[in-house]
């Protein structure tokens, strides 16, 4: 079996194509990821280049007409992300620059400029590692991810895109599209924080919030957190707790340093016990379970006063 | 010697234009004609006997031209206690021995090879501490030493101790004691340029080895007597050092990758490279020292210590190289690192079934300098003493002679804590966002003047002046990205009377530059200028007393010419000389008659007399004396060599006593940071480095490796650690193994430079390759207690240890 690049084809059908006639070629969008997965021998892999597949790329404003998106994606217009732009055209959206914070903060922590000037946002998710930072500030935006196959597309909510370290729900036949992303609310406030051990690395635990600020409450509160399990998480326990809280439910209080502290008695010290039950972290190189807990707790209690705050 | 005019200033590189073009040729680039390549099959299990090696599948594969093993080879010992083999044949010892391997037409083949070959074991018992190493009935990693001869337990026989003074006295007699344990772990020396080597042999039989190497000279003893081993008696070796990326230590042993593309390489007849690619690197070589150091200090109620009581034990791994020699570096600072009168210093190194450790950046000394430095701020904490105080009290002086016998020539150790002092807020600040900010300092002590760890500590120079005016420069030591082919041209340049680009430095090669002991110990620049300036003096000497009748006729021919309308001489790089005003049709040539050598100068690359007059002709460039030096009947051609051993003792290791540097080079290092109390998270804010390395040589080269060792110092307090298990290396690639990067060097950093001229150095200076890594790590440890009131006592300081430190009962 040669290895290295086999094939550049230029539109989604001839993937399709060569994908049934070549199933041993795996996949190469940006390629940060398969690189270092193969040690530096690449070439020793069959691989099937998306690059050049123009359709995969863009990032436009667009109603879904796919099955299941009255469902999906409610809100109607949505900015439809194409799984094959790089991490570093999102960046250039302004679009992205103005609703989506979360998303553009987690996509600007991955890797250095020069990764993201090749890594895609569909690499970020195929690769479905529970730590992809691309991962939970999509999980929060409700984004659906479009399936494309010769027999057709499909619609999927992404949080059961991901079902296990390395595993998504594509078929042997299929590749990821695009991304959906409803547009965000007026009054949207989104929030990342994420460590990795030194600034450039995989994130050892992530924590993505995005709400709408109501009238002084958390409304519509979404939380989905990575690295804490085998695959980036929704914490939706935690969600409901919050969900309507008020600053004041929350037991926000600023220290005199200028760090805010959940007050034990308050909601928000609760929510934060329930996170750190809701996640799943394990032991690993990276980091322990315990900090791993320990940071998403904190990330947390300063996610909920970051959006206070604003 | 003429006054310094480059020495002390930026000048660049000789080498970095090849460098940044891809035209420095690393033992990766280097090719040989019908070369093959060489690859290791490595253990499986960490301890376990070899029961049968079934080599015949690898044999088969196309593209093989050789599959070797220990039981179809000679065997070459390898190691300062010769107990490793370059092919383990009867037991393996830790998860990186090797035990076959093979030569192919590429990697790839020779790589698939491996997997053909077919190992049996019986796996024994291991041990992975070395605290259990040493209790009896403990697997024995080796059941005799180096020379056959049965060994009674795992430890290694390598004494190493100091005792002097009364310590229990002197515990008495303190007012304040302050014990802590502390441990540092292995880390990576991480080279942009990874290992490898070709080996060759000549149709005579003689072999050449291109070589990543730090020691040339003693890598040819080594090779030589394995050419011995493999009954080529009296056969020679040549090793090349090729373009180095990086060699921090991993260059200062051979290996036995090495030993086996000798293996190959004679066993096939043809050339075999062995090249390691990072994650082998990390596996299949010697990472840094780990050491598990107890300290206890103690001082009276003026804050004047009154004893330093240092126990040290080391993991040796399965076999000795030179990790199990870092406590003869420990010594120094652990003696004579501040005025202390009582020290007793003793070292424990066991064998286990972990990797092996080698040498790195700063030897045993940045290792336990965290344990003294940061102890000594806890002493002061007990004692209520500031903790500048503590170390003004303690200062180390000119003069001095430490317990161990180093007599302190130059020392501006009290100037470098100043400079702490003056450039940090040392009063207390509150951080910012409810972090908690801190600030501290460690200071450091080195040998500034070689470090005499073999008889000979000494290094040889040639110098070759050809017909253009070339110095041609021999020197054994190996540039490896430090800088030290520019400072040798500086060096030259200044003490010549030539320019710096005229000093041509060649590639390190055993078959035409004279011995050195090599690169280490911060001893390049010390011991290659010093070789320099007396090679230099005898030039010099030589130069001159050829002009007495040479200088007369060329000044002659000079105004000749000038006068018929030729080009007047011209400085070397410099502007062309005035035309407007040609000599006088009656100038006096008699004053460059009669002279003695004495009378004569070199500078910027044209003689004249001291005292003649200050006209283009009567200056003459050194290109053409040398001609004419050649150029007659019975000429010449100036060649000098020197070869300069300083003056330093090799200490005695079981007494622990020795001058064992002819000079001392001291440091302190500060930093104000901010800890995040709840994530661990640790932001630098800025650091002050001062260093008293004598005279600065080459400022541009200086700059970066205290800059580039502060950066690795950085790692060693924050990040890096080679995780094992069971002897495995668990992160053996930069993913899972985190070195600083730009971003997290990304504070300003204060450099200061004592120049304290110290006189045994070439222009005053003294060694500074390593000092910058050497008190980083306890300076950031003493600022997270001042932020957090916390010791950190176990390296890297990581945000998971920075949280348990502060909530002990977490779990």
């Amino acid at each position: 079996m040669e290895g290295g690049l086999r094939h550049r084809p230029k539109t989604l059908d001839e993937v399709f194509r060569l994908r049934e006639r070549e199933p041993e070629c795996r996949l190469l969008a940006g390629g940060t990821d398969l690189c270092v997965q193969h040690r530096g021998r690449l070439g020793e892999t069959p691989l099937l280049s998306l690059r050049r597949v123009a359709e995969l790329r863009g990032v436009a404003r667009s109603r879904p007409d796919l099955p299941g998106a009255a469902d999906l994606l409610p809100g109607g217009e949505c900015l439809r992300i194409g799984a094959g732009t790089t991490l570093s055209a999102l960046l250039n959206e302004t679009e992205i620059e103005r609703g989506f914070p979360a998303l553009r903060a987690a996509l600007s922590a991955i890797g250095s400029r020069q990764i993201r000037n090749v890594a895609t946002i569909g690499g970020n998710l195929c690769n479905a590692s529970p730590a992809a930072d691309g991962a939970p500030p999509l999980l929060v935006l409700d984004a659906a991810v479009e399936i494309a196959s010769r027999e057709g597309r499909r619609l999927l909510p992404l949080e059961e895109f991901f079902r296990g370290p390395g595993r998504t729900s594509l078929g042997a036949e299929e590749i990821l599209a695009a991304v959906w992303v409803p547009l965000p609310f007026e009054d949207e406030v989104s929030v990342f924080l994420r460590k990795g051990r030194v600034k450039m690395d995989i994130a050892i635990a992530s924590l993505a919030l995005r709400c709408r600020r109501g009238a002084g409450t958390l409304s519509g509160l979404r939380l989905a957190a990575g690295a804490v399990g085998p695959t980036p998480l929704r914490l939706r326990r935690t969600e409901a707790l919050l969900e309507g809280a008020s600053l004041k439910d929350c037991g926000l209080v600023r220290e005199p340093g200028g760090r805010p502290r959940a007050r034990e008695d308050g909601l928000l010290a609760r929510a934060m016990d329930e996170a750190s039950k809701e996640i799943a972290p394990i032991d690993d190189l990276r980091a322990s379970a315990w900090y791993r807990r320990r940071l998403v707790r904190v990330f947390l209690e300063r996610a909920v006063a970051e959006v206070f705050a604003q | 010697m003429t006054g310094t005019r480059f020495v002390g200033t930026k000048f660049p590189r000789p080498e970095a234009p090849d460098k940044v073009s891809g035209r420095a040729l690393y033992i990766h680039d280097v090719v040989r004609p019908g070369m093959l390549h060489g690859a290791i099959k490595h253990s499986a299990h960490a301890h376990a006997r070899i029961l049968r090696i079934d080599t015949s599948r690898a044999e088969a594969l196309p593209g093989v031209e050789a599959v070797i093993t220990g039981f179809d080879t000679p065997e070459l010992r390898v190691g300062f206690l010769r107990e490793n083999r370059a092919l383990k044949r009867d037991k393996v010892r830790n998860q990186r021995d090797e035990i076959a391997a093979v030569a192919a037409r590429d990697p790839e083949t020779a790589r698939r090879a491996l997997e053909l070959i077919e190992v049996e074991y019986e796996v024994l018992p291991a041990v992975f501490d070395p605290v259990e190493a040493m209790r009896e009935g403990a697997p024995r990693i080796h059941e005799v030493d180096g020379r056959g001869r049965p060994t009674r337990d795992n430890r290694v026989p390598m004494e190493c101790r100091h005792h002097s003074g009364d310590l229990e006295a002197a515990k008495e007699r303190s007012a304040f004691r302050v014990a802590g344990d502390y441990e540092v772990p292995w880390i990576q020396q991480s080279c942009m340029g990874t290992a490898g080597c070709i080996a060759e042999f000549d149709a005579n039989g003689d072999l050449t080895v291109w070589a990543k190497t730090q020691i040339p000279f003693l890598a040819q003893r080594d090779f030589n007597r394995a050419l011995e081993e493999m009954g080529l008696e009296g056969r020679n070796t040549r090793v090349i050092v090729t373009t180095l990326g990086g060699g921090f230590g991993t260059g200062l042993d051979t290996h036995c990758y090495e030993y086996i593309a000798i293996l190959l390489a004679h066993r096939t007849g043809r050339p075999v490279k062995v090249l390691m690619d990072r994650e082998e690197e990390f596996r299949y070589l010697s990472p840094r020292q780990s050491a598990r150091v107890h300290i206890e200090q103690g001082c009276d109620e003026e804050g004047r210590l009154t004893y330093r009581e240092v126990r040290v034990l080391q993991d040796n791994g399965a076999y000795a190289s030179w990790g199990a020699t870092f406590p003869t570096v420990m010594l120094l600072p652990v003696t004579s690192l501040y005025k202390v009168p009582v020290v007793h210093f003793d070292a424990e190194i066991v064998y286990t079934n972990n990797t092996y450790a080698q040498a790195m950046r700063g030897y045993g000394n940045p290792e336990v300098t965290m344990a003294i430095e940061s102890n000594l701020d806890e002493l002061a904490l007990a004692a209520g003493i500031d903790r500048l105080e503590i170390r003004r009290i303690n200062c180390n002086e000119p003069g001095e002679v430490t317990p161990m016998g180093a007599r302190v020539g130059s020392c501006g150790l009290r100037a470098c804590i100043e400079a702490c002092a003056e450039k940090l807020d040392w009063r207390a600040k509150p951080g910012r966002n409810g972090r908690l900010r801190g600030v501290g300092m460690a200071s450091m002590l080195h040998v500034g003047g070689s470090g005499r760890i073999y008889r000979s500590d000494a290094s040889g120079i040639i110098l070759k002046l050809d017909d253009f005016g070339n110095v041609n420069v021999f020197y054994g030591g190996v540039e490896m990205g430090q800088g030290l082919h520019s400072t040798i041209r500086l060096a030259i340049a200044d003490s010549l009377g030539v320019l710096p680009e005229k000093v041509r430095v060649n590639p390190t090669d055993t078959a035409t530059c004279p011995w050195d002991v090599g690169t280490h110990a911060s001893r390049g620049a010390f011991m290659a200028c010093n070789a320099a300036l007396e090679a230099v003096r005898k030039l010099r000497a030589r130069l001159f007393a050829y002009c007495v009748d040479l200088f007369p006729r060329e000044v002659e021919r000079a105004l000749r010419k000038q006068r018929a309308g030729g080009p007047p001489p011209r400085p070397e790089g410099g502007a062309a000389p005035d035309r407007s005003s040609p000599p006088s049709a009656e100038a006096d040539l008699s004053f460059a008659q009669g002279r003695a050598p004495g009378d004569f100068e070199l500078e910027k690359g044209l003689v004249f007399v001291k005292d003649g007059p200050d006209a283009p002709w009567a200056k003459i460039p050194l290109d053409r004396i040398l001609r004419a030096i050649h150029f007659r009947e019975g000429g010449d051609m100036l060649t000098e060599t020197a070869f300069y051993d300083p003056p330093s003792e090799l200490p005695d290791w079981r007494e622990g006593r020795g001058n064992m540097s002819a000079a001392y080079t001291y440091g302190a290092q500060a930093v104000e940071l901010e800890v995040d109390p709840e994530t661990g998270e640790v932001e630098i804010l800025r650091f002050v480095s001062a260093m008293d390395i004598g005279k600065v040589l080459n400022p541009q080269a200086l700059d970066g490796q205290v800059l580039g060792g502060l950066a690795q110092g950085l790692g060693y307090a924050l990040y890096e650690e080679v995780k094992t298990e069971e002897g495995a290396i668990l992160n053996p690639n930069f993913t899972d193994y985190k070195l600083p990067t730009a971003h997290e060097m990304a504070f300003p950093v204060d450099l200061v430079y004592v120049e304290t001229d110290e006189p045994t150095g070439p222009f005053g200076a003294k060694g500074a390759g390593e000092p910058g890594l050497v008190p980083t790590a306890p300076a950031i440890a003493n600022a997270l207690r001042d932020a957090l009131g916390v010791s950190l006592r176990t390296l890297p300081m990581t945000p998971e240890r920075i949280l348990r430190a502060l909530d002990p009962s977490a779990s």
